[in-house]
């Protein structure tokens, strides 16, 4: 216990003349507690974007109900679902690693979670495909009349692509930590770095929630 | 490097010197340039970055001198209009991202924080690294849209010229910004942490210095703003570089939204390069007039009142831009209040030298001219914050004097006082105080000759950013550029004593100032650990004299001494 | 912050099963929230499916990211992200809302 502690604990934690587990349950805190306020710094980073789509759309609301009608409600709730089952995944992983009881669940869970990350990457993929081929790209050949109609779609590729670049670094992430925890016995249990991953993971999955009504729903009914 | 040279306490001490026993120092743990390059000591990566702000600093005042060598006739004779545009974008850019915003939270903060609070470093000393060298990567990003042909937005880069019609190399320039601002965030999280995380016993809310609660807030803007100014440059990237519609209202775009985007970030931009500066100037003020600071809570809710009100105001950028004139009102009210908890600052610190043992050292002078440069920039501020004045002054000489007193003249300022006030701390070096006192006064002289003319220019209705003008400005922008040549010589001073000095400078105490700081109490250079013990705090802070005693009549002031022995 | 003695951990089973049903419930949200969006509630539609994305963001938040089980500071931290935003939304809107009310 003591020899993996030593192999966690960090500087400057290190230094502050405390027991070990004392020492190394500060620097959790510290940790979580720093990727909270980069997560609170990152609500303002997708809240402007959510910003953009709503002056947008009060300015245009007929034409973000008919350009949103276009895209694929199927690919759209799929990866909403798939995203919202790596997201228990990962809480799991999260709960579980507290206490070196259930190292083979924790890594089974990353790997689930990350796994279902590149799923929905996947998805968005073949989403992506189908929107260029029907010409949902702002730029001569839109297939809808309403100009405004174009600029939910900068929107659309905008937020996506943002929001993908996020998960994808979210996957790395999470696959990082699985494939270390899987080489060495040592590396997970106890770990900051795991819950770190996972507020980040579990923040890329509300970015979606929000996302999903505002991009594929409106526009569906009348 | 020779084994007689690691031994001494300061790397770069003279090896004749005696042997003084002292741990080493920060500077003595590593002479090889990776050694700098990958350290994760807080100290090491502070003066990374005054290195790399020291190069953007002079790199962005040639453009600002070609665009005062330019205005000094009213005929185009040294560059034309393209170049001109070119060359105060420059001058803006690398001003604002590269020198202004990283130069004191990042050198000075990074630093001292730990110092000051008695910790051994910042939270995540990695990541402290890593910001360093995305700061460089943004610059070196930005730099390379020099080399590509310049960009001639304006450091403001509005939509819809800079996304549909400039021809220049905006997305590169854009993106450096971008990568820089990932840099302060990283700055902003790092320095949260650790004051919430690492203070030493007794280190209380509280008892932190004035300082510590200026890099606390500036940080909390840093991590509040900071991303919206990505979002809305990346925005500007995706138009330019993948033809989206956004902005352009060709297409039904909102230019105006642009606007609100950018200035959520950039207004509460100006307080995170004047709340540092408030913090040193709490700092050197407090120990020069011998006197504890007036008033420490309310100078503690000021910071944290202007730092919230300051997200509140930003639409007084916007009062010409086709905004709804109940916005302008709102915002207009708005501004107004930001002045209260400023207005508090200055009255606190005149109320700190009432009756004060004041010496006139470098940094003070330094300090003191702040105070006045900030007042003056603070008030004019204010005829900016209500609509029909800024109507009439909107987009000339007015509003560029009006907020480089605050950028330059104040931040600038404060920061030279924190360089000269804590030197000897960072180098183990003194420098030579007339020349500072000299600089100090020089740079103050020199920097009002620039900006108060451009007030009466810009009041007579003298635009900005055109590189020629009416005849009868003339005199305002010869005397204009005249100062900017003595703020020239006054600015480049330093950077002769403040080297000579790390070279041949005396050898300074732990405590050169007398003063009550943390920061103090471990040895000059200070080792890697930062303190020989466990630091413990026992007393308030800017503890100078008993507490509630009436100031002391008549004593001579004890002159603080440079010597080591 | 807990720097303190932590609670025993809860057993795998019971973490299995908390967990399992929050996840039954986001995607009981999830297929409310397309019923709704094809349902004639009119200018209802928007707010009713950003509701339940609100919620299902509550969850994720709290039940999944621990903020149930987080400190003062760090619930404090996620506050400080929303009312930020909140400032940027009222300010920007108040000025889009009174231009088009005015057009």
């Amino acid at each position: 216990m003591s020899a993996a502690e030593k192999l966690l604990l960090r500087e400057p934690w290190d230094g502050l003349g405390l027991p070990e587990e004392s020492a190394l349950a500060r620097q959790r805190a510290g940790a979580t507690f720093g990727i909270w306020i980069f997560i609170a710094s990152e609500v303002l980073f997708f809240g402007a974007i959510i910003l953009l789509y709503t002056v947008m759309r009060l300015e245009h609301p007929d034409a973000f109900a008919a350009a949103a009608r276009e895209t694929n409600l199927v690919y759209g709730t799929l990866n909403t679902a798939l995203l919202l089952t790596s997201g228990m995944l990962a809480a799991v992983a999260s709960r579980m690693n507290e206490g070196a009881g259930a190292r083979r669940t924790v890594l089974w869970c990353l790997a689930a979670t990350a796994g279902l990350g590149l799923a929905f990457l996947a998805v968005k993929g073949i989403e992506y495909r189908e929107d260029i081929g029907r010409h949902l790209v702002p730029g001569p050949g839109f297939p809808l009349p309403q100009p405004p109609a174009q600029l939910f779609f900068a929107v659309y590729w905008f937020a996506t692509a943002i929001h993908g670049i996020h998960l994808a670094i979210g996957i790395g992430l999470v696959a990082r930590l699985a494939i270390l925890g899987w080489r060495d016995p040592a590396f997970l249990p106890d770990n900051p770095q795991v819950e770190v991953s996972l507020l980040y993971w579990g923040f890329v999955d509300i970015v979606w929630i929000f996302l999903y009504p505002l991009l594929y729903l409106p526009g569906r009914a009348g | 490097m020779s084994a007689g040279l690691a031994e001494s306490p300061t790397a770069l001490a003279d090896r004749g010197e005696l042997a003084l026993g002292l741990p080493e120092s920060y500077l003595a743990a590593g002479h090889t340039l990776g050694s700098w390059l990958t350290s994760t000591d807080h100290k090491r990566i502070a003066i990374l970055y005054a290195i790399s702000i020291t190069v953007f600093f002079f790199l962005g005042g040639a453009a600002a001198t070609m665009v005062r060598l330019e205005l000094f006739t009213p005929k185009a004779d040294v560059v034309g209009a393209d170049t001109y545009n070119k060359l105060f974008t420059l001058h803006g850019v690398i001003m604002v991202w590269f020198f202004l915003i990283p130069s004191i939270p990042t050198t000075l903060g990074n630093f001292l924080l730990p110092l000051m609070i008695g910790a051994r470093d910042m939270a995540f000393p990695k990541l402290n690294l890593a910001s360093w060298y995305l700061n460089i990567l943004g610059g070196l990003l930005t730099a390379s849209a020099m080399l590509a042909g310049g960009i001639d937005t304006g450091w403001t880069f509005y939509v819809p010229y800079a996304t549909v019609f400039s021809n220049s190399a905006v997305s590169l320039g854009v993106l450096g910004v971008f990568v820089s601002g990932f840099s302060t965030i990283a700055t902003g999280v790092n320095v949260i942490a650790t004051t919430h995380t690492l203070r030493a016993p007794g280190m209380t809310w509280f008892r932190l210095p004035l300082f510590v609660w200026a890099l606390y807030t500036t940080s909390l803007i840093f991590v509040l703003a900071t991303p919206v100014l990505a979002v809305t440059l990346l925005l500007v990237v995706a138009e330019r570089a993948f033809d989206l519609p956004i902005f352009d209202p060709a297409r039904g775009g909102d230019p105006i939204l642009f606007q609100h985007l950018f200035w959520f970030y950039s207004h509460p931009a100006v307080y995170i390069m004047i709340l540092p500066a408030m913090g040193v100037i709490s700092e050197v003020i407090t120990c020069f007039a011998r006197r504890r600071v007036f008033g420490y809570t309310f100078m503690v809710y000021a910071l944290l009142a202007i730092a919230v009100i300051g997200f509140f105001t930003w639409g007084h950028h916007m009062f010409t831009s086709g905004m709804s004139p109940f916005a302008a009102l709102v915002f207009s009210f708005l501004s107004f209040i930001v002045a209260v908890p400023s207005a508090i600052k200055v009255f606190n610190w005149t109320a700190t030298l009432y009756r004060g043992q004041i010496g006139f050292e470098s940094p003070m002078l330094y300090a003191l001219g702040f105070v006045g440069l900030f007042t003056v920039g603070g008030l004019t501020g204010l005829f900016l914050a209500s609509v029909p004045i800024d109507v009439h002054v909107q987009d000339t000489y007015f509003v560029v004097a009006h907020f480089h007193y605050i950028m330059v003249g104040a931040s600038v300022s404060a920061y030279f006082a924190g360089l000269h006030f804590w030197w000897p701390k960072v180098t183990g070096r003194m420098y030579p105080e007339t020349w500072a006192k000299f600089a100090a006064i020089l740079m103050f002289f020199g920097f009002n000759l620039t900006f108060f003319p451009q007030f009466i220019a810009g009041y007579l209705g003298m635009p900005r950013r055109y590189h020629v003008y009416p005849p009868e400005f003339q005199i305002w922008n010869v005397l204009s550029s005249s100062g900017a040549a003595v703020l020239a010589v006054a600015y480049l001073m330093p950077l002769g004593y403040l080297t000579w000095s790390v070279l041949f400078g005396e050898r300074a105490r732990n405590d050169p100032w007398n003063a009550s700081g943390l920061e103090w109490r471990t040895t000059s250079p200070p080792p890697r650990e930062n303190f020989l013990g466990k630091p413990e705090v026992l007393a308030e802070p800017y503890n100078y004299h008993p507490e509630g005693a009436p100031p002391v009549k008549d004593q001579p002031r004890i002159p603080a001494q440079g010597s080591l022995t | 912050m807990s720097a303190g003695p932590t609670p025993p951990a809860p057993s795998g089973a019971r973490i299995w099963r908390r967990a399992l049903l929050v996840w039954a419930g986001l995607i009981l949200l999830l297929g409310l929230s397309c019923l709704a969006a094809w349902a004639p509630l009119g200018g209802w539609t928007s707010a009713v499916n950003l509701g339940l994305a609100a919620t299902q963001a509550a969850l994720v938040a709290v039940l999944f990211m621990r903020l149930d089980e987080a400190g003062p500071l760090v619930r404090l931290t996620a506050a400080c992200g929303l009312f930020w935003l909140a400032i940027l939304f009222t300010l920007c809107l108040t000025d889009v809302l009174s231009r088009l009310a005015n057009a």
